[in-house]
């Protein structure tokens, strides 16, 4: 809930962020990220699960910058990703067509010891199967938008 | 044997590769200069070194826990990032078991830099593998 001695943050609730497009990770990715983490990767055509964040995050509809946009906050202003949940109900695999649904749960905006003023910032997003239409996973991430304006 | 209280064998990064970031800055299509450029880390007021993709840093927990407990994926996660990771920054990834029992394990989780503290913390949900 937003303190209520601050003025409102901007009514974000529900802006869709779902990608137009399907993602489609290949072996040849999934071995350079698996690679970078100084592990090799898995011979069942499984993706690292990391691939939750990375693939719904460049299937999505909108960049982060477009994100912070949406909610009239400049980018350029340092948005700092605060948290992240994911649920799978099945791995990630490569070769497989995923589409990207989701939207802004909303803006919380808070007073904070270290920023001043910030608005807490909520997406959901789902990876689902291209061809069955199976949500694989279900992610939210949270970002903090500090809101230095306000701050004095 | 898997109980509640089992310490999970620790994940080590001896020292965090900016070639590394590289790669994650291309497959995020994340051109954000702070992971490539020293300038601009400097010219952020961010410090002298490159900072690591955040989704990297659970990258190594997820390592960590597909390595400990091979017979068990990953049903869940729910971290906070706490701090910034940097290159040349030795972290380690570890975790606690809290709960488990025939189908599920629940761990706290963890990446600790070398001389800061942890980076990120969280808790992890593992199903048993079919």
């Amino acid at each position: 809930m937003s303190d209520p001695e601050l003025p409102p943050p901007p009514d974000v609730s529900g802006t869709s962020l779902s990608g137009a497009g399907t993602i489609t990770i290949s072996a040849e990715q999934n071995a350079a990220l698996c690679r970078s983490t100084r592990i090799e990767p898995a011979a069942d055509g499984t993706a690292h699960p990391i691939w939750f964040f990375v693939a719904s995050q460049v299937g999505m509809g909108r960049s982060v910058a477009g994100i912070c946009e949406a909610c009239e906050f400049d980018v350029n202003e340092g948005p700092m990703m605060t948290g992240s949940r994911v649920t799978f109900s099945q791995p990630i695999r490569t070769g497989v067509p995923y589409r990207v649904d989701g939207e802004i749960k909303g803006l919380t905006r808070k007073r904070s010891r270290t920023l001043g003023v910030m608005d807490l910032m909520e997406y959901e997003l789902r990876l689902v199967g291209a061809d069955d239409g199976e949500t694989v996973l279900v992610t939210t991430n949270s970002w903090a938008l500090p809101r230095r304006e306000l701050a004095a | 044997m898997i109980g509640a209280g089992q310490a999970l064998p620790p994940f080590e990064i001896a020292s965090i590769d900016p070639q590394a970031m590289v790669v994650w800055a291309d497959l995020l299509h994340d051109p954000n200069p702070i992971h490539l450029d020293k300038a601009a880390v400097q010219a952020a007021g961010l410090g002298e070194r490159r900072i690591n993709q955040g989704p990297a840093n659970l990258a190594y927990i997820l390592n960590m826990l597909a390595a400990a407990l091979p017979d068990w994926r990953v049903e869940s996660t729910d971290v906070r990032f706490m701090a910034n990771v940097l290159e040349d920054d030795r972290v380690v990834a570890g975790g606690t078991i809290t709960a488990a029992n025939d189908s599920h394990v629940t761990c706290d989780i963890w990446l600790e830099v070398d001389g800061r503290g942890r980076a990120l913390a969280g808790s992890a949900t593992l199903v048993k593998n079919d």
